[in-house]
């Protein structure tokens, strides 16, 4: 085996795989990992092959794979569950909500880090252990105050008036905002670079907004991408908020949770959704795979 | 002399005043994350804390109740065991979820076929969002015929079972569900942990004479173990949390088998017509005060994991 021979010491080494030991325990480990990725991938291949099944065949065929996998019948399945799901409005509001978050995320989060990082006006000290503070705060404490914020936004009870959030995005905008875990690691990131980089360009007349955009921002690309894919997916994937907040406007994750009980929706029409609701995040891992997969050092943010 | 005072005022009232300038500046950045963290962090947990004592009317408070609401959570017959059920929560997933994810990133650095396709194939659940995972494990857990796990047995010739409606197996089968969701994050952590073990160190070992399982425990343990302390902690606070998964899955049931105390809290909060508002705030306080203790205690440890490396 010539990839034995090139293998690094590890627990493993070169001599422990030239004996049949070693070598069995090599590919022991082999199968155990070969396993754990069945049992990864199994549960949406399952979901995606039953989604091709006749309603019948879910409920009486025993088999793993659908009786019927011609291309004819995949085309039309796709569309027909298409057709039925009406997933269109929600995907469009789900673009919306993701592409907002990622904005004023990076916008606000970023400015914030780089504020702390590099501007440190009187108070940033304050502001700063304050953020770490909030990092640890548990969310159950505050549930039910921030709703009642959303249903009278700015204030926080309705005798003082204020405006409803409820069917808007900005509930959702605020929270992906409010990440002081976010504005940390910008803010050990903007660390990093070199003062003299934003003291010229402030010398050549950029001002604080300029700096930030045109020299922390790009300076800071790994972890710009690394910010903007987290933001994305979990946008993907808002959950309990939408549910408290949105009716009309609905995101794909709560669509999905409302069609489970609509028993208008057969159910291999429904596994297609859960599919359709899975393609978008698994677009931007496979775009993305590399960044995610490594390359960034994100165990570094210290309080 | 005035003259000189003067000048030198003068000369110090310009820089002061630049510099406030520049505060000003840099304060104007930093507002908007300072007004969104006082309107969705910090004020809503102390009125949390304040409106706990109030008597609510749906959304609105009305009166100082004192300890009421606290009462009222406390001594409802389902509190003591929704607790007992969250902690066994907690248990399961340390029991099926801990240890896997270390052995996994352990095995893969150690393989030289096919890395990059298991290391790609094993993040896929990390990859699918939240509900659409749960509601695909909801239906492999399906009882009746149509259930992946029931289809699985019947072909098996072994008598079918209910999964999810069963109250012993209820919590388990969501603590599989939130193990298979969460490895692969964990795996990519302790890979880059166990990557970062330099080549030296495991040669040495090897003139030694350590075989491969001395190796694992000499070599490799000893660079893993801080973040193994600092995950159990980890892992212990968020699965404490845990409320999307009976939210979506089971609705606390069967017969408030998989209830927990957040599930509790949003039942309070969102689905009771408003009449308990003040207890879930009552029970937001009960849960962040549990929280706050092993929160502090990850911070302590941290520190300590951080000066030791």
């Amino acid at each position: 085996m010539k990839k034995f021979e090139n293998k690094e010491t590890g627990i493993l080494s070169r001599s422990d795989l030239s004996n049949v030991s070693g070598q069995m325990l090599y590919w022991f480990f082999f199968i155990v990992l070969a396993l754990v990725c069945v049992v990864a991938v199994v549960p949406a291949l399952w979901t995606l092959l039953t989604a091709f099944k006749d309603t019948q065949e879910i409920y009486a065929s025993f088999s793993f794979l659908p009786s019927d996998m011609s291309w004819h019948r995949i085309t039309s399945r796709l569309s027909e569950s298409w057709a039925a799901l009406q997933l269109g409005d929600s995907f469009i509001n789900t673009i919306i909500l993701s592409i907002g978050s990622l904005v004023f995320k990076i916008t606000i989060c970023g400015l914030g880090g780089y504020v702390l990082s590099r501007l440190k006006p009187r108070g940033a000290g304050l502001v700063f252990a304050l953020v770490v503070w909030t990092m640890m705060m548990p969310v159950q404490i505050r549930i039910v105050p921030t709703y009642m914020s959303f249903l009278h936004f700015p204030f926080a009870s309705d005798n003082m008036g204020g405006v409803s959030l409820l069917d808007t995005y900005w509930p959702m905008w605020l929270n992906a905002c409010a990440d002081t875990f976010a504005v940390l690691l910008f803010k050990n990131n903007f660390d990093a670079i070199p003062i003299s980089y934003i003291e010229s360009a402030k010398l050549d007349g950029c001002g604080n907004i300029r700096a930030f955009f045109k020299i922390v921002l790009p300076l800071s690309m790994p972890i710009v991408i690394f910010e903007s894919i987290n933001t994305l997916s979990q946008a993907w994937s808002a959950f309990f908020t939408p549910l408290l907040v949105l009716d009309k406007r609905m995101v794909l994750p709560l669509k999905i949770y409302r069609l489970s009980m609509d028993p208008n929706i057969r159910m291999n029409t429904y596994f297609m959704g859960l599919i359709f609701a899975s393609l978008p995040p698994l677009l931007i891992f496979i775009i993305f795979q590399r960044r995610i997969m490594g390359g960034i050092n994100v165990g570094g943010v210290k309080g | 002399m005035k003259k000189i005072t003067k000048n030198h005022s003068g000369k110090k009232g310009r820089g002061r005043l630049r510099r406030l300038r520049n505060d000003f500046d840099a304060w104007i950045l930093l507002l908007p994350l300072v007004i969104i963290l006082y309107i969705m962090v910090w004020r809503p947990t102390v009125l949390g804390a304040v409106w706990s004592f109030f008597k609510m009317n749906a959304y609105t408070p009305v009166k100082f109740t004192g300890l009421d609401n606290y009462v009222r959570v406390l001594t409802h017959t389902q509190f003591l065991p929704t607790l007992i059920n969250t902690g066994w929560y907690v248990f399961w997933s340390l029991v099926i979820g801990f240890i896997p994810p270390v052995i996994i990133a352990v095995m893969l650095n150690e393989l030289v076929h096919f890395k990059k396709t298991f290391r790609i194939l094993s993040y896929i659940p990390a990859v699918i969002p939240g509900i659409a995972g749960m509601l695909m494990w909801y239906y492999i857990y399906y009882p009746g015929n149509m259930g992946l796990l029931n289809m699985v047995l019947t072909k098996l010739n072994l008598p079918q079972f209910e999964w999810l409606q069963n109250p012993k197996f209820t919590i388990i089968g969501i603590v599989i569900y939130k193990t298979w969701k969460g490895f692969p994050g964990a795996v990519l952590l302790y890979y880059a942990a166990v990557q970062s073990v330099s080549v030296e160190l495991y040669e040495a070992a090897l003139i030694d004479g350590a075989g491969p399982i001395k190796r694992a425990w000499h070599v490799t343990r000893p660079a893993l173990e801080g973040m193994l302390l600092l995950n159990l902690v980890r892992q212990i606070i968020s699965v404490f949390q845990t409320l999307d998964e009976p939210l979506a899955m089971t609705g606390g049931g069967p017969n408030n088998a998989s209830n927990t105390l957040s599930f509790q809290l949003y039942q309070y909060g969102f689905n009771s017509g408003g009449r308990a508002t003040g207890q879930a705030m009552a029970l937001g306080v009960i849960i962040f005060l549990i929280l706050i203790v092993f929160t502090l205690f990850y911070f302590i440890l941290n520190k300590k994991v951080e000066d030791r490396y």
